[in-house]
């Protein structure tokens, strides 16, 4: 299982880091929190998004179907993968077919979640993440831990470093625009020599048999603008009705993720290039198990990462934390509903403070789906402990005689046990908190006093 | 049975056809003055308007705004252009269909007349815009896009930037490090 707590507190050891953190992050909710304001029809705009994607997903069937035979129209190839292992195969198969050794990638989620790039390499083909920040995790031999902002946990000295080894620049200058300058020449000779490129999917559109790729660094469109293939790679629940939606997602999408009324580069992708070839891959892996479930809002998060900003958990304990591709509340709620087991302590990363669903551009009720999660996950070993120690006090509260007794224990004893003794292993409230100290006096004692 | 059998198998409760969809519930807002809107949400982007009030001085004023641009490409004229060329291009020129302002985007539909490579791949774009064409909003912009035809088209809003070292704003990612539209 994965240990959350744990994990934290490992983030918590460099304070001043972890104060970074968290100062970094809202810093750019403050920047959403500004553009949402500048909108008048804002709360309007979310109802639409929600009341949309909900229909879609109603109709999840009947959409898919509809943009793979208007994209088959226009010349876009499409194909299903049922699970991850079936999705990296049909990827590099395709990429084989067109002896594609070098790859370029845009930012894709996706891509992540079914491990496509260390299959990819073990068959000798190189993929080159050009994503600035994921380059930076790329290189740096780690993770994202951020889905909009992925070096969002690394400081300008850690990518000078990074970038000092493997792109020999000056491992003393840390200045975030020779940096930049320094990647960009970097990777455009990336693009330059790339095969093939492949990108994820904001949005699909069903009526149009299109898609939309969003960015701000145009990296999905130098990408795809030289190679002859371009392989986009899409969850099935990245399907809209039709490009008049657009509208709608348009707007909230950048001002949720970064404070920008809209992404640089929103870019439709409508039929190959001529003499081209353009495959989409629709993805299931586990999604279309969820549609059926109570955890169906999930499927409507459309990946802006206004949750994890928000999150005072996630600003405090750092993406990596929560063992997943996704992280934060939407990270959380879908590791819960997909694998109870493995990420058990992920539900109870969460105040249930409710911030994540007032930011949340299409209204997914985040907090009530992982507080409903805590009763499903609560039944792993680990829990066990927890379990009997809240049943425990479940029976003392039934039992009001019974809980008088243990509290009057309580007062005479608590003061005066050893500390070593009053934390040991089972004392589970005393691992992360101080026991409180009884009063002298219970209230019932107080209030038979008075009245007398 | 294929995945593709499979996945719609799992999805056949959501098969059936649509007999209507949400529609929007409320007025998009109204930007009495587009085009401050407009300038003002591109400065916000990275870019810059210029305005150009004699449609027979364009091309001066964007040799003028861009001095000693040499290797410059307009796509209104220049038919096909080389990889080469492409790459050592400083400046190259593009027309928007229109622009939008909320968010000083232009949608720009290269069709096969300029290769969608250049627009990433010039170091300086000029954007030509007729200041008459601009909406309020993204649903009046999408409302006006006819999808047929389209291969590759985008909607642009500013130079390509990328803050993800520390949050620092860099201007010049991967595409233009400059843009600058000339709204006649």
């Amino acid at each position: 299982m994965i240990d959350h707590a744990r994990n934290a507190a490992e983030f918590l050891n460099d304070p001043e880091r972890a104060h970074w953190h968290d100062r970094a992050l809202w810093f750019v909710r403050e920047k959403r929190d500004k553009a949402a304001r500048s909108v008048p029809e804002w709360e309007e705009l979310r109802k639409s998004a929600e009341a949309l994607k909900a229909h879609t997903l109603e109709h999840l069937g009947y959409y898919l179907q509809r943009f793979e035979e208007r994209a088959k129209a226009n010349g876009i190839e499409v194909l299903w993968a049922e699970d991850a292992a079936e999705f990296r195969r049909l990827v590099a198969e395709i990429l084989q077919q067109h002896d594609a050794t070098k790859v370029v990638k845009s930012k894709s989620m996706l891509t992540e979640e079914c491990e496509l790039n260390p299959h990819l390499e073990s068959q000798r083909i190189e993929v080159t993440d050009t994503d600035l920040g994921e380059r930076i995790v790329q290189l740096a031999g780690d993770r994202p831990s951020h889905i909009v902002l992925p070096a969002i946990h690394m400081k300008k000295e850690d990518v000078a470093r990074v970038f000092a080894e493997h792109l020999h620049t000056d491992p003393d200058n840390p200045d975030p625009h020779y940096l930049t300058r320094a990647a960009r020449e970097h990777l455009r000779q990336k693009f330059l020599e790339a095969d093939a490129a492949i990108t994820g999917v904001n949005f699909a559109l069903a009526e149009e048999g299109a898609f939309v790729v969003c960015t701000n660094e145009g990296n999905a469109d130098l990408g795809t603008a030289l190679p002859d293939l371009h392989i986009a790679c899409m969850g099935l629940e990245k399907v809209i009705p039709s490009a008049k939606e657009l509208g709608i997602f348009t707007r909230l999408l950048a001002r949720s993720a970064t404070g920008q009324a809209i992404t640089t580069y929103t870019s439709h992708f409508r039929r190959p290039k001529p003499g081209g070839r353009l495959v989409v891959v629709l993805v299931d892996n586990g999604r279309s198990r969820l549609l059926a479930e109570e955890h169906k809002k999930l499927l409507s998060c459309i990946r802006c990462g206004a949750c994890m900003n928000t999150c005072p958990v996630y600003r405090r304990s750092g993406g990596h934390s929560y063992g997943t591709v996704v992280p934060g509340p939407i990270g959380s709620a879908l590791a819960g509903a997909r694998d109870p087991e493995r990420f058990a302590s992920l539900p109870f990363a969460c105040t249930l403070c409710g911030s994540c669903d007032q930011v949340c551009p299409v209204r997914i009720d985040l907090h009530r789906q992982l507080y409903s999660e805590r009763r499903e996950v609560v039944r792993v070993p680990e829990y066990r402990g927890k379990v009997r120690g809240l049943k425990t006090a479940a029976f003392l509260l039934r039992h009001p005689r019974l809980y008088a007794a243990m509290m009057g224990l309580g007062r005479v004893l608590l003061p005066r046990i050893p500390r070593r003794l009053l934390y040991n292993r089972f004392n589970l409230w005393g691992r992360e908190r101080e026991m409180p100290m009884p009063a002298e006096k219970s209230f019932n004692q107080i209030y038979r006093e008075r009245k007398r | 049975m294929t995945s593709r059998e499979k996945i719609l198998t799992r999805l056949s409760g959501s098969m059936s056809t649509p007999e209507t969809k949400p529609g929007l519930g409320f007025e998009p807002s109204d930007h009495p003055d587009l085009l401050e809107s407009f300038v003002a949400s591109l400065k916000a982007a990275g870019g810059e308007a210029i305005l150009v009030e004699d449609p027979e001085r364009l091309d001066e004023r964007i040799r003028d705004t861009f001095l000693g641009t040499e290797s410059l490409i307009d796509t209104r004229r220049d038919d096909t252009v080389d990889l080469e060329t492409m790459k050592g291009c400083r400046l190259a020129v593009f027309e928007a269909a229109f622009g939008v302002a909320e968010n000083g985007a232009v949608w720009i539909d290269p069709r096969e007349r300029s290769p969608h490579a250049l627009l990433t791949l010039a170091e300086n774009l000029a954007i030509v815009l007729d200041r008459r064409t601009l909406v309020p909003t993204m649903h009046e912009a999408y409302a006006r896009i006819d999808f047929d035809g389209i291969s590759y088209a985008l909607f642009l809003s500013g130079p390509s930037k990328t803050a993800d070292i520390e949050q620092a704003l860099v201007i010049g990612a991967h595409g233009a490090i400059g843009l600058k539209i000339f709204l006649l």
